[in-house]
């Protein structure tokens, strides 16, 4: 117990992990929901809608909640990565996943106060939180209001392209969220990072 | 005659009936539309008879002084709504006899109105057969009959609608006019045995999400008929008791979705098939969670999944691995 720094605010953590608890409960719902009637192990359509529905919900509000307290606290500035050398920082990072960590070489750039995330992780989560998820959410909401999609398309139903964003966004959500719970592993013990989040206090 | 000109005159008269028979396909049903302009006009005047009083312009203006105008607008009709229907193009009095060709009608004019079978033989008898068996037939008596679902001078067939939203407006009305009508309701629920409070459409849905969608998407009798066992018929008009009713959603929403070969078999392929979708007649006209999805799609994205999970435990193997082997070495 070296060095400890204090770096998640209590709200922060507390979304975070209820937003991962919907969003775990919304792709097995989800999955569900597309694949209907393929085999025993999905959730029955009827009550997977229903969870849908209020885990759909639920997401958005949290989701509104993310904004806004990141806007109240600043907290924003985190995910915007700092020039320059972005890109050199990003590739310094990606290289470490690659060859680093086998060697057991430490983090290139461990977090800070001043900087939580690395230049990598602000990409990436700038691009999830702020691009991925809002779509989600927003063809989630018109799928509540099928009415909102336009009529026709191409002689197609106005909702197909609705719907193949909200299916194609989620799946990408689920993609980044399996590869985040697996580098929530890569700390200097697998469970430190996971034991960061609940108490807020980054350990070397 | 020799016995070979008496086969011969035999298979002349044979080929004789059967060509006579042939043409008459497009005519066989009674009172069918003639193609005959002047035959076309002679309808179209001996129905403007009809029109000159059962019409809302024969309402306003009309041509006797004697005519009781009250009863008369219960009686109104639209030859715009008649020119749409399967019996377009027929003679008033080829269903109403002559008994109505003077005003006022014969009294016992109500009578001689034709049957559906009297002209449609074997199709009626299939289709009644069916009716027989519903919970209409078997518990309301002959108060119940075809025309009280089927308007004759409205009702056109789904397999000549085409648009699926279109059909499900006219087949749900059939049954909404009465089931959301207390007045119309209990006219025919006195026939039970013991009275009966109509019950609310939407209460008795409430385990459908959305039932308000649901009725401008799919039919009634989707969830309340059986599959037609007579392959000819497009639907089985066997109404079900609520017990026996479909309540599974995968019916509908699943990629073998009973929706391709009832509501959609009419409706034609479209851009979606050529894309790979599932279900594309259906895409036409509504997206259907479940069954309007492209295979080519979900296998990319389960792929994806599948080599993203292989590639992290394989990341996380070497890594495990080598840390071990390190310790071993620094120890
Ligand atoms: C006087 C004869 C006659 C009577 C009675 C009659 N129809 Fe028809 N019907 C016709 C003719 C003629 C056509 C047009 C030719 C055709 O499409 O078969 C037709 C067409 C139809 C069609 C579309 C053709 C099809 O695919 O089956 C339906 C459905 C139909 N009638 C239902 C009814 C019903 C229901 C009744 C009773 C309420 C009825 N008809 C009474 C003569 C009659
Ligand atoms: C001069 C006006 C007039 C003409 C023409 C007329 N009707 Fe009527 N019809 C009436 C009126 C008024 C009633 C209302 C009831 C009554 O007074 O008999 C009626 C009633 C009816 C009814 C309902 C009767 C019942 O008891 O259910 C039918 C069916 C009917 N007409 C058919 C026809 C047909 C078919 C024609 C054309 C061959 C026709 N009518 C021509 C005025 C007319
Ligand atoms: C295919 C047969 C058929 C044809 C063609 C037909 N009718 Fe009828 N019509 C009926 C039947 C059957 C009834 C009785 C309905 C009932 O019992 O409710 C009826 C009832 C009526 C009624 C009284 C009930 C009401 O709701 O208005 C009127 C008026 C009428 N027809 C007018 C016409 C006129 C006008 C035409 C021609 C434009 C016509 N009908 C053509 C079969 C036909
Ligand atoms: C409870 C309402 C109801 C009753 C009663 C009813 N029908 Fe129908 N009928 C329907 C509906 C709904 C359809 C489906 C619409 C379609 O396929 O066009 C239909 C379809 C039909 C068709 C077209 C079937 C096809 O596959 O082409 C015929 C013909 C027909 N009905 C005749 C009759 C006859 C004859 C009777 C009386 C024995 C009758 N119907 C009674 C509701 C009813
Ligand atoms: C003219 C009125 C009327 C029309 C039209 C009508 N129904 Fe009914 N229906 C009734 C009545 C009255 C009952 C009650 C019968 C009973 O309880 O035994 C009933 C019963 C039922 C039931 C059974 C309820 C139970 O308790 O098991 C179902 C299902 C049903 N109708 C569906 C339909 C469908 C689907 C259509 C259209 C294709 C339709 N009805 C058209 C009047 C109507
Ligand atoms: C998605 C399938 C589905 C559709 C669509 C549907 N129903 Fe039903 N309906 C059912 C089932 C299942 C029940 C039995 C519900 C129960 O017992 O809880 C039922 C019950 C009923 C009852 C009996 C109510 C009672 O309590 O006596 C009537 C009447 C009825 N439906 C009419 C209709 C009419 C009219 C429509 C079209 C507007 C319609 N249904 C559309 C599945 C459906
Ligand atoms: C008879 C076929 C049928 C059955 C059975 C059926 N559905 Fe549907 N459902 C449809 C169709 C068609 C649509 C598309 C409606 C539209 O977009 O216009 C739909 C749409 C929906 C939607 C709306 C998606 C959106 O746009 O928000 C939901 C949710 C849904 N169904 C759930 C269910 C559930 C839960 C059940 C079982 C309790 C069920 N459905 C049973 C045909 C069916
Ligand atoms: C990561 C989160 C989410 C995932 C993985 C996800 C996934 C899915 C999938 C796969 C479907 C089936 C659609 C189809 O077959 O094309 C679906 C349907 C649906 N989704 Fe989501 N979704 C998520 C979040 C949301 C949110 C935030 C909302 C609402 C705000 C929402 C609302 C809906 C609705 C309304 C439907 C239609 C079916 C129903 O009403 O239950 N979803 N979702």
């Amino acid at each position: 117990m070296s060095h400890r720094i204090y770096l998640l605010p209590p709200w922060l953590r507390l979304w975070h992990w209820t937003n991962a608890a919907l969003i775990i409960v919304l792709a097995v719902t989800g999955a569900s929901l597309h694949f209907a009637g393929e085999g025993g192990y999905l959730v029955p359509f009827s009550l997977a809608a229903k969870i849908h529905d209020i885990a759909g919900v639920a997401l958005a509000c949290a989701y509104g909640f993310f904004v806004l307290a990141n806007i109240v606290t600043g907290n924003w500035w985190q995910y915007v990565p700092k020039p320059p050398g972005v890109l050199a920082r990003c590739l310094t990072q990606a290289r470490f996943y690659a060859f680093g960590i086998f060697r057991g070489e430490p983090h290139p750039y461990p977090p800070t106060v001043e900087a939580n995330f690395n230049a990598l992780q602000a990409v990436v989560y700038w691009f999830i939180m702020y691009l991925v998820v809002p779509t989600v959410v927003v063809t989630g909401l018109i799928f509540f209001y099928p009415e909102l999609a336009p009529t026709k398309i191409y002689g197609l139903d106005g909702l197909l392209p609705v719907a193949m964003l909200h299916y194609i966004a989620g799946a990408v959500v689920i993609l980044f969220m399996v590869a985040h719970i697996y580098l929530g592993t890569t700390g200097v013990r697998p469970t430190s990072l996971f034991k960061m989040m609940i108490t807020g206090w980054h350990e070397e | 005659m020799r016995p070979s000109t008496k086969s011969l005159f035999a298979a002349l008269a044979f080929t004789a009936l059967a060509a006579a028979s042939g043409a008459g396909i497009a005519a066989e049903v009674k009172g069918a539309a003639p193609t005959d302009p002047a035959l076309i006009e002679k309808i179209r005047k001996s129905n403007a008879e009809c029109y000159a009083c059962h019409t809302e312009a024969g309402l306003k203006n009309p041509p006797r002084a004697d005519m009781d105008l009250a009863a008369l607008t219960k009686f109104i009709h639209d030859p715009k709504q008649f020119d749409g229907s399967n019996h377009t193009g027929m003679e008033c009095k080829v269903c109403h006899g002559q008994g109505y060709v003077a005003f006022p009608h014969a009294p016992e004019a109500k009578k001689s109105i034709s049957e559906c079978g009297e002209c449609h033989a074997t199709k009626a008898l299939r289709v009644e057969t069916q009716f027989e068996a519903s919970v209409h037939a078997k518990n309301l008596k002959d108060a119940f009959t075809c025309q009280t679902c089927h308007d004759p001078h409205v009702y056109k067939v789904a397999a000549k609608v085409g648009d699926p939203r279109k059909i499900v407006a006219q087949d749900n009305a059939m049954c909404v006019d009465c089931h959301n009508s207390d007045l119309r309701y209990s006219a025919f629920s006195t026939a039970l045995p013991t009275k009966k409070v109509r019950p609310d459409l939407y209460a008795t849905h409430d385990w459908l999400p959305n039932a308000r969608l649901h009725w401008s998407a799919v039919r009634c009798i989707e969830c309340h008929t059986p599959v037609s066992p007579v392959k000819s018929l497009a639907t089985s008009h066997e109404i079900l008791a609520k017990d026996k009713s479909d309540k599974a959603c995968v019916t509908c929403h699943s990629q073998d979705s009973a929706l391709a070969t009832r509501l959609y078999r009419y409706a034609s392929t479209n851009v979606g098939a050529d894309l790979g979708f599932a279900n594309a007649q259906v895409l036409g006209s509504a997206y259907v969670v479940g069954a309007t999805r492209n295979p080519l799609i979900d296998r990319a994205v389960i792929g994806l999944f599948g080599l993203t999970v292989l590639g992290l435990l394989g990341h996380g193997a070497v890594c495990v691995v080598l840390a071990l082997i390190r310790r071993r070495r620094t120890s």
